[in-house]
């Protein structure tokens, strides 16, 4: 079933703009309408008061001197104006005295309006006579006229004028039709402006909704949206942006928490693994070599258990300073267990790999590191070395054999570098 | 049954008679009010007395009726005042002179001697406008009806209204 609340914005905003001006339209037509219709009703009153008083005053004279004749002549002049439809003269006794009626007149509602306009007459008669006033009213089909007839400042009879409303109604008819093919065509321009007027309400709503579609799609949060108008868009739309930057800033802490290890902010376990299977992946791609690099600190459990474990982080925290330091801006360092960190060397064989460990572990020979003031301590790391160009083989495969070297380095008497080498 | 014969013509003939005599009561009231009406559409050349003069000349046909009816009335600002007269000489100076003189003669100089005096004249005689009279009534059927001698009036310097001359028959030409 159709609802509104279901159309779209834009379609609402048409039709709320549309709907709103034929409703001022048709308030301003009813109300011009009935104004129209008073104005015409009075006028039209008006000039048949004035018919009758130009009809009473050329009649005075048949009426002084008794002249039916030139009374009923005088009356079928009023002919001229095809909406009266009776003119009746009674005496001062009440008595017909002259009259003229059209074949209209001669329908029951136009006689029987007749007869209460007789009847009218006698029950007003003091005003008619005394006070020498008129009576005119309107109704829906007809409108009459009672004028006084006056001679030498005495009212000798009456003058009568039915009249209907036919003119009125074709007046009032015509000017309806008119409003409404105004009013039609007004709405027909409001409705067209509207088309274009809606979309400065719905552009920035549609504008918001794209923006959100693509943050959906691509999970990028580092867009923001901005309007050159200064309205209410404009406070939600830097809403908007403070709750984007809010969410950015939290999936930044979330991903680095979730990529990085707490202690000494290399990468951890998890994201080495991720990197490394992208690394792999690409070399197996391009035919490259990808190397590996496990180290291990030297005597670790010694540190711990002589010095503490503070210590032990703070030795933790100084070997991946220097390992990050001296790793190549396209290797990645990862510490991966307790003491172990994990190198991996991009688009690397084993000669560069081997370098790329000799380097790290001179360095940290090399370091002394502080853990208190004027309190240094010096320790080396054992590295294994795994370089190949990837073919079939997994990464666990490839983790398995830098443990060896690994192990192999540690067997040999450890702060050394050792390759690994297929049995 | 001839006596009854006699009877019945007889009380016929009296009731058409006093229908005749209804008939011309009212009409007589009705000329009564009119004789003062018709002064609201004349214009008569200006005088000096202070007085609205109406003679009737000859038979009176009204009894009281015109000094009941205009006693302590004013036409155009004057006081009405109604005279009898039964020769010329006796009419003098007036507004209106109506005539009943029913010999030609004397009405053809009660005539003249209204135009040479700028009084209306008024009659209800068949041919009157015809001859030199300014106003004719006939009463036909309760209806009234006007013949106006304009060529008259104008000799008689009495300008007459345009409501009344519409009212009438009007003879333009001059009284033979």
């Amino acid at each position: 079933m159709f609802q509104f609340r279901d159309l779209s914005i834009r379609l609402k905003l048409i039709i709320l703009l549309g709907a709103s001006a034929a409703i001022a339209l048709s308030i301003s037509a009813i109300i011009l309408l009935s104004l129209t219709f008073i104005n015409q009703r009075d006028e039209s009153l008006r000039h048949l008061r004035q018919i009758s008083d130009i009809a009473s005053e050329n009649l005075t004279a048949a009426l002084a001197f008794n002249d039916s004749v030139s009374a009923g002549r005088m009356l079928a002049s009023l002919q001229v104006n095809p909406q009266i439809l009776a003119a009746i003269i009674h005496d001062e006794e009440g008595k017909q005295f002259g009259v003229f009626m059209t074949p209209k007149v001669e329908q029951a509602a136009g006689k029987q309006h007749l007869a209460t306009l007789a009847k009218l007459a006698i029950e007003k008669r003091a005003q008619l006579f005394d006070q020498r006033d008129g009576l005119e009213s309107v109704d829906f089909d007809y409108m009459y006229a009672i004028t006084p007839i006056a001679f030498d400042g005495k009212v000798i009879g009456t003058l009568t004028l039915l009249s209907d409303n036919q003119e009125l109604k074709d007046k009032l008819l015509y000017f309806a039709a008119m409003q409404m093919a105004i009013s039609i065509v007004t709405l027909f321009i409001i409705v067209l402006i509207s088309i274009r007027l809606q979309r400065l309400f719905t552009a920035p709503i549609f504008y918001m909704i794209d923006v959100i579609q693509s943050i959906a799609q691509t999970k990028n949060y580092a867009v923001s949206v901005d309007t050159i108008q200064n309205d209410e868009f404009k406070v939600l739309y830097k809403n908007f942006n403070d709750m984007i930057g809010e969410v950015r800033d939290r999936d930044a802490l979330l991903s680095r928490l979730a990529t990085t290890d707490p202690l000494t902010s290399l990468a951890n376990r998890r994201h080495a693994m991720e990197v490394m299977q992208s690394m792999v992946s690409r070399a197996r791609r391009k035919q490259e070599f990808f190397g590996l690099v496990s180290f291990d600190i030297d005597y670790f459990k010694r540190i711990n258990d002589q010095y503490g474990h503070p210590v032990g982080d703070i030795v933790l925290k100084e070997v991946a300073s220097i390992l990050a330091r001296t790793a190549r801006e396209i290797d990645l360092v990862a510490r991966i267990g307790g003491e172990e960190f994990l190198v991996l060397c991009d688009n690397s064989d084993v000669e560069s790999t081997r370098m790329i460990a000799e380097r790290m572990r001179l360095a940290i020979e090399c370091e002394l590191i502080e853990y208190e003031a004027g309190q240094q301590l010096k320790v080396t790391v054992s590295a294994g070395v795994y370089a190949s160009v990837p073919t079939s083989e997994d990464m666990d495969t490839a983790l398995s054999c830098v443990d060896n070297a690994l192990y192999q380095a540690k067997e040999s008497g450890r702060n050394r570098v050792s390759i690994w080498e297929k049995a | 049954m001839k006596s009854k014969l006699l009877l019945f013509t007889l009380l016929a003939m009296g009731q058409l008679f006093s229908v005749s005599v209804w008939a011309s009561q009212e009409e007589n009231k009705l000329l009564a009010v009119f004789l003062g009406r018709f002064a609201s559409y004349i214009e008569f050349p200006e005088r000096t007395a202070g007085q609205f003069v109406i003679t009737v000349i000859d038979e009176n046909p009204f009894g009281n009726l015109l000094d009941d009816l205009y006693r302590g009335k004013a036409i155009g600002g004057k006081p009405v005042v109604i005279r009898y007269a039964t020769k010329i000489e006796e009419i003098g100076q007036g507004d209106i002179l109506f005539i009943t003189l029913v010999n030609p003669r004397n009405r053809q100089e009660a005539i003249d001697y209204g135009i040479k005096n700028s009084i209306l004249t008024i009659s209800t005689a068949a041919g009157f406008a015809e001859r030199g009279g300014i106003i004719q009534l006939d009463f036909l059927q309760q209806h009234t009806r006007l013949k106006i001698n304009h060529g008259s009036a104008v000799k008689s310097n009495i300008r007459i209204g345009a409501p009344l001359l519409s009212l009438a028959t009007v003879i333009r030409g001059d009284a033979p």
